[in-house]
């Protein structure tokens, strides 16, 4: 296998050839710590590259293989973590001056499964700061660069996650997602990422954007990859208040049945409004893929789903609540940009963020009625492609309406799924969604799609 | 939400936000309170304000 085609190579591959002994943990590290040092300084997806550690991480992978025994898919396998997972004796900055020099004592809950697992770290992937600000020019950390298009954002707030492994540099990563942070890196990088059941992967050791609606999860190249990374993440967690006790389900087994007989809802308010043709276009020929593939495909209505601005409500009043004592200390660490969005949130009534969270309840409700009478639902994951860098730091731009929020309103699974690419050759996406803890029926659904076209096999000239 | 109700806000707060930015704050609140201001409370049901899923519920009522 070439070098270039090992840099893309899925967990399942890599998994096989480090079983058969025709690949070490080692030369795999080094390989995509040689590619990341290439490449790294024009996409800036790494804030910290733990070189040493990935090699000892390695090192211990390899003396697990030759022992024998060990199950996990992930043993060997280089992954890395946005910024505002804790890692323990590491800098773990959230994108924020405010935290530049934070080395933490303890590891997050997920970061220590996936390393119980057997992965290998190759460091912290930048993230937006504190997952809501946006890297301005002169920003402490630069802002990451989508690998389709240097002059383009690669989305955010995981920006670090998706343009690592769009540009081949892991082969895992973790995201996290308060409002789209997992999905819309996902749908500009061309690349898969999941926002879990709200409860189903620990928050503890994740610095906190909004308690009600932070979510996080696993990013890859492809829907069976984010299959084996969820399973090493999911499951019960006493020390996140929001843990789920629900049984963790087989994630991978359940990919290959397909999606004949399946019930596929598209809601077509909302999630049409603003939206580019490219992405239309590319979204009605995939939901066409999935009627060939035997899944039948019916509109659906959710009455309330206008009231899906709720989400940036809650987001904001929450934010502000975490983050207010260091805005009223600290206001000049705080980027421009981020620290007006969070003073926003202090300017919200306690009146108006209990009816955001009644606005939440209902919608919750009539999701779940919908998904009585079907089994998922799709619809596009952003309504047009990833925005120039000029667009976004122009003063006038505005906070973009996503596709994604109502997902983290109701806590549902969502999957972001590669589905075409613009004319002018940026990946567009589909978002499947399915019902609480039901992440088997999403993966199966975005597995079957995606391994009938050919969108995941395409990669940026870098 | 004019941009006098948002200096009330501020004021209320003790909140302070550039001059020059104060639209753009305004545009913020104004778009995420648009179905807050245009709910009618009284056609909503009682609700918990967080989000989680009954293990043993789940099943049947997809997490209501």
């Amino acid at each position: 296998m070439a070098a270039e085609d090992l840099s893309y190579a899925t967990i399942r591959e890599l998994s096989s050839r480090l079983r058969r002994g025709d690949l070490s943990p080692v030369e795999l590290t080094r390989a995509t710590l040689e590619r990341i040092e290439r490449l790294d300084p024009q996409l800036h997806a790494f804030v910290t590259v733990t070189a040493d550690r990935a090699l000892a991480d390695a090192k211990a992978a390899e003396a697990a293989l030759a022992r024998g025994g060990h199950a996990s898919p992930l043993l060997g396998i280089p992954v890395a973590y946005k910024d505002i997972y804790a890692t323990r004796g590491i800098l773990t900055t959230g994108g924020s001056a405010l935290l530049a020099d934070w080395v933490p004592d303890a590891d997050a809950t997920c970061v220590m499964r996936l390393q119980r697992a057997g992965a290998v770290m190759l460091g912290k992937l930048i993230t937006h700061e504190f997952a809501f600000g946006i890297q301005f020019p002169g920003h402490r950390f630069p802002a990451a660069k989508n690998p389709w298009d240097l002059d383009r954002m690669p989305g955010g707030s995981s920006s670090g996650s998706g343009a690592a492994l769009a540009a081949g540099l892991a082969f895992g990563a973790l995201g996290s997602d308060t409002g789209g942070s997992i999905r819309g890196p996902a749908s500009f990088c061309g690349i898969a990422g999941l926002k879990p059941t709200y409860g189903r992967c620990s928050r503890a050791g994740v610095l906190t954007l909004s308690w009600s609606l932070d979510h996080t999860g696993p990013m890859a190249r492809t829907v069976e990859d984010c299959a084996y990374l969820l399973e090493a993440l999911a499951g019960w967690d006493p020390t996140d208040p929001a843990s789920s006790r629900e049984p963790v389900g087989d994630y991978v087994t359940p990919l290959g049945r397909g999606v004949r007989g399946l019930r596929v809802g598209v809601p077509r308010e909302f999630f049409f409004e603003g939206i580019d043709v490219e992405v239309e276009k590319a979204f009605e020929q995939a939901l066409a893929m999935l009627r060939q593939l035997g899944a039948s495909v019916q509109d659906v209505q959710i009455p309330s789903i206008q009231a899906a601005g709720a989400n940036m409500v809650i987001m904001l009043s929450e934010a502000f609540a975490y983050h207010e004592h260091d805005l009223r200390m600290h206001p000049e660490r705080f980027g421009e940009i981020l620290r007006e969005r969070l003073l926003a949130g202090g300017l919200i009534t306690a009146s108006e963020y209990v009816q955001a969270q009644r606005l939440r309840a209902r919608l919750r409700g009539e999701m779940a009625d919908v998904l009585h009478t079907v089994d998922v639902l799709a619809t596009p994951t952003s309504p047009k492609p990833a925005p120039t860098f000029t667009a976004v730091y122009d003063p006038e731009y505005g906070f973009p309406r996503g596709n994604t929020s109502p997902f983290n309103l109701t806590g549902l699974p969502a999957l972001a799924v590669p589905c075409g690419f613009s004319s002018s050759g940026l990946p567009l996406s589909i978002q499947i969604t399915g019902r609480p803890f039901d992440e088997a029926t999403v993966l199966r659904v975005g597995h079957t799609y995606e391994q009938a076209t050919d969108w995941h096999t395409r990669h940026p000239k870098v | 939400m004019t941009l006098e109700e948002l200096r009330d806000r501020m004021r209320a707060a003790r909140i302070e936000i550039p001059e020059h930015r104060l639209e753009l704050v305004r545009r913020l609140l104004t778009d995420a309170l648009q179905p807050i201001h245009a709910l009618d409370s009284r056609a909503v049901r009682t609700l918990e304000p967080a989000v989680t899923f009954d293990a043993e519920r789940g099943r049947d009522d997809h997490g209501r």
